[in-house]
Formats: C-alpha cells, structure tokens, sequence
C-alpha cells in the first residue's frame, strides 16, 4: 500500500492491550488488563476461565458493545463499529432472545430485512468474499428445526431456541460469529448434539468463531485453538492450539487424545486460579 | 463378576405395545361454559343479589326502584336508551382515540428520549393526580355544551394509563435482544417498529383493558357536569333524577353496566387473538 496507514490486516481480529474498567475510584473492577489476541479468519477460537475473568467482556468488546479503556481492537482491518454497520458480526448471546411473537422462520430472517445499507458497506471493505444469501429454511432443515419453522418460540425447547439463535445469526453471513456461553443453560445430552450441528454448519459457512463457555469439553470438541484467560484482573494465561482432526464425533470425546487436551486446558486453569491474588477471587 | 452382571440392562419391549391414550373430553374446551359447574355460581349469586334487591326496594320505594319498575322503564322505550347510550358510546370512543394517539406518541417519545422523558413525565402525574370530576365543569365552561369538553374529558382519562404502560413496555425489551440488534446495527426506528412496539404489545392491552371501561366514566362524567346537553345516558341521568323518576336512572346506570362489559369483553377478545404468543395467553389455553 502506497498510504503511510499502519496495515492492519484484513485476515485477523486483532485486540491490542485492550483495557476495560467498570466504575471508579475505591469501585472500580479492571475487567481486562492489558489483552492481547489475534485471531485467524475461518478459525474457531474458543475463550475459556471461570466466571468474571472478563471473557464475555471481551466478547463485547469485539461487538462493538463496549468499548476498551485503553488499546485497540480490529475486526479484519476494520473497527467493530463498521463492522457492525457491515454487518460482519452475528452475536449468539447466552439466552436465545428470540423474538416470541415471530415463528421460527421469521425471527431467523429478521437480521436481513434491518440495516439494508450493510451489504454495501460491506464490499467497500478489504478482504471480504461476497457470498450469496442462504436460504434460511436450508439452513433450518440442517439444525433439525425444519418441523418447527412455522413454530413460535414458546412452543420450542431449549436446545431448539438455541439452534434458532445460531442460525439466525449465521443467516446474515457474517466475517465472524460471537457466542457467549450459548450452551451453558442445556442439559448434557442436548449440548453434545447442538455441539455436532454447530461444526456441522461451521463447516459449510465457513465463518470464524469466537466462543466464550466455561466448559473444557466443549471448547476442546469445537475449537482450533482455545485461549485460557484468569480473573483479578482478567487476561489471558494461554493459548492452546488443539490439533484434532476434524470433523469431531461424539465418539472423539471418549478417545486419549482428546483427554489430553482437556487436561491441558485444565492444567493451565488451574495454575491460573492458583496465581490470581486471593482478594479478586471473591470479587470474581 | 462376570460382564452380563454390569451390562445394563435395555428395555428392547415398549416400542411394539400401543401408546396409552389421553380421554377426549366430552365436551371441547371452548364449549365449557355450559356446563353448569361454570355458569351457576354467577347465577346464583345475581339471583340472591336480585332478592335482597327488591327487599329493600319494597321497603323503601322512594331510594330504591323495585327491579320489575327498572325492568318495565326500559321495555317501555328500549330507542331512547339505545339512542342515548350510543351517543354516550360514540364520545366515550372518539374520546378514547384520541387520547390513545396522543398517549402512544408521546410513550415514543419518552421512551426515547431522556430528556422528553424529563419534562413530559411530571406534567403527566400531576394532570393524573387532579380529579377529572374536577376538571370536567371548568371545560364545559370554556368549551361549550358541544362534544369538545365531554371528548377532552374522556381523552384526559385515558391518557395517563396507556402513556404509563406503553412506555414501560418500550423499555421492556430484554438485554440479550437489545445486543443481537445493535451488532446487526438496527437504526432505531428498525429496532423500534420491529422489536419495541410488538415488545410492548402486552403492556398496551393491560391499559386499554383499563381505559375501555374509563372512557365511559369519562364521558358520562363530562355529560354531567354538562347539564344542558341534550343527550347521552349522563344526561338522561341527570335530568330523570332531577325529575325523581328512579326506574329511568337505574335503567340508564343499567345501560352504563351493560356497555362497559360489552367494551372489555371486546378488547379481551382482540387480546386474546393479537396476544396468541405472549406467555399469558399460551398459559390460558391449557
């Protein structure tokens, strides 16, 4: 590039000595202390530590929810703000926030018909392959919701109000795909399935994934690489690549190597638990 | 132990037996109410009510009309009360469109801007907290016998309901939901017409079941403090006891009954259909 602009580049999220504080004064909580990430496009990066380490706050930063005291954040090359104007980025949050007077079809073709301009937006951003727009009963019938498409959200399950959230935000194609512990209120049996039908459609839409849980299992089955992070202040311990062949099985939960891996991850928590100073562990 | 003892044991059986069926009631839910456990205790009562009625009644002729009296008042001239309630009807609805257009529009605002928020909200608890009965003589003087004051009258009444609710329903929307929208940077009118205004759907038919019946206070209010207006059942009211003919106000506030019932159960009827999705109504239906 000819322009003297420091290259971000438009392949990675990239978070910068990111800093957040909530309140002030002898209050104030340092949600994030100096956080630095990157991750690839297309990867599926999960971020895993225990409650109040400042995981989903970092979420939120990459949202454009919140913004960081201190350091930058990029969503391929861009802020998160025009990234949300281009709407690259599909938020999962922890509940379904389904829209409970729209059937499931409806609510999952919602993100579509708002902020219209984005799709032009979009392409005046480097590095983004155009793709078609799915069809949302395709994609439904692929989550197993294609009995329920005309259902409302009432009359479903939890795990099938969680599906509904996942396609809806896949629906609009985004760069990147946050999920903020979506699994977190379903029984086992249910995550394990909604876990298969996560990769399943990750596969084909070729999306990155950051993933916030607090559960080593599953962010051992779903990631690429999996980033430790500890509380008081919260930051990040260790990053984790996990080398397992895809596609993963239920069947792969059983196997040594992905035990090895989830013993790794439970290694580094709990070095990290032992290091945090004892004064943030009841603040946590 | 050898491994049949640890293998757990599988019920291969229950899939070929036949599923074990709930009894079709005799009669369909919607039909219940003629069933006479549903109807007679309201019934019953009305009945008991009627007789303590006339008791008094027979005792004292002059306070009270024996309900045959209020009965042969209305059999005698059923147009004049069906003239005069829909008169009374027809401002209690204008009254209330009015006040509802007015309400809802400023709930918008309020509830998008602070500081709308700010100046409108006090102004509005201090005009609800006057008695419109109050209210009501000072605006026929201003306003005239004319429909203006009676419509002013039932507009007041039902704003500061419907302005509370709706806009507390507004700013009902979870969190989680606010968040999907703004990443998907909705502007505000997307996220007002397409996730507030539906959000606040239960809020606005919580008021509208209380203005519907408010509306005919309203006006029946406004007819009386307008004694020299011509119609409506405030003023048949009025006039019948200022003349001591008991059976003709009885029958009027008999009228008065009749027409509120009718307007909440019509407005719990679109309830029931517009609200087919909230949780109120999908606990209802079992």
């Amino acid at each position: 590039m000819s322009l003297e602009i420091p290259v971000r580049t438009n392949d990675t999220i990239s978070i910068d000595g990111a800093v957040k504080i909530y309140g002030a004064g002898a209050g104030q909580h340092v949600a994030l202390n100096g956080v630095d990430v990157t991750i690839e496009r297309g990867q599926f990066v999960s971020i895993i530590g225990p409650s109040g380490c400042g995981k989903s706050t970092l979420l939120r930063l990459i949202a454009g929810l919140e913004e960081a005291d201190a350091g930058e954040v990029s969503v391929f090359g861009v802020t998160p703000e025009r990234a949300c104007a281009a709407k690259m980025i599909g938020l999962v949050p922890q509940t379904p926030a389904l829209l409970p007077w729209l059937d499931v079809l409806k609510n999952v073709s919602l993100p579509a018909k708002v902020n219209r301009g984005a799709d032009r937006r979009r392409q005046k951003i480097g590095g983004h392959q155009t793709k078609t727009a799915p069809d949302m009963r395709d994609l439904l019938e692929k989550a197993g919701l294609g009995d329920a498409v005309h259902k409302l959200p009432a009359q479903l399950s939890g795990g099938m109000q969680q599906r509904t959230a996942i396609v809806r935000a896949f629906g609009v194609q985004p760069d990147v795909l946050l999920m903020d512990e979506p699994f977190s209120a379903l029984d086992e049996f249910t995550r394990e399935s909604i876990q298969g039908q996560l990769l399943d459609i990750w596969d084909q839409m070729n999306t990155t994934v950051v993933f916030v849980t607090h559960s080593v299992t599953e962010a051992v089955r779903l990631s690429d690489k999996v980033l430790v992070m500890s509380a008081g202040p919260g930051r990040v311990t260790a990053s984790v690549d996990i080398t397992l062949e895809r596609p993963r099985s239920e069947a792969m939960l059983k196997t040594p190597e992905f035990h090895h891996f989830e013993d790794t991850i439970r290694d580094h928590l709990q070095s990290a638990w032992r290091q945090t100073p004892s004064t943030s562990s009841t603040a946590a | 132990m050898t491994p049949t003892d640890t293998a757990p044991r599988v019920d291969t059986a229950g899939t070929g037996s036949p599923l074990p069926q709930k009894k079709t009631p005799v009669l369909p839910a919607r039909l219940a109410f003629v069933r006479p456990s549903y109807w007679l205790p309201v019934v019953a009562l009305v009945v008991v009510l009627g007789f303590a009625w006339n008791f008094v009644a027979s005792g004292n002729p002059y306070l009270l009309p024996p309900l045959s009296s209020v009965g042969e008042a209305l059999a005698s001239n059923p147009g004049y009360y069906l003239h005069n309630a829909w008169v009374t009807l027809s401002v209690a609805l204008i009254g209330l469109a009015i006040g509802f257009v007015a309400s809802y529009v400023l709930a918008i605002l309020i509830s998008e801007l602070p500081i709308a928020r700010r100046a409108i909200m006090p102004v509005a608890v201090v005009l609800n907290v006057t008695p419109l009965v109050a209210i009501a003589p000072a605006l026929v003087v201003a306003f005239g016998f004319g429909p203006e004051p009676k419509l002013i009258v039932t507009a007041l009444i039902c704003f500061f309901p419907i302005l509370i609710n709706v806009s507390t329903g507004l700013r009902s929307v979870p969190q989680s939901v606010v968040q999907v929208f703004s990443t998907l940077h909705a502007s505000r009118l997307e996220m007002l017409w397409r996730v507030r205004m539906p959000s606040a759907l239960p809020f606005l038919f919580t008021s509208l079941r209380i203005v519907f019946p408010l509306s005919i206070i309203g006006a029946v209010v406004a007819e009386l403090a307008a004694p020299g207006a011509a119609e409506g059942l405030g003023t048949v009211i009025s006039i019948a006891s200022s003349n001591n003919r008991l059976p003709v106000v009885y029958a009027a506030i008999f009228c008065l009954a009749i027409l509120g019932s009718v307007l909440l159960a019509i407005i719990t009827a679109i309830e029931r259909r517009a609200l087919h999705w909230h949780e109120s109504m999908i606990g209802a239906k079992s």
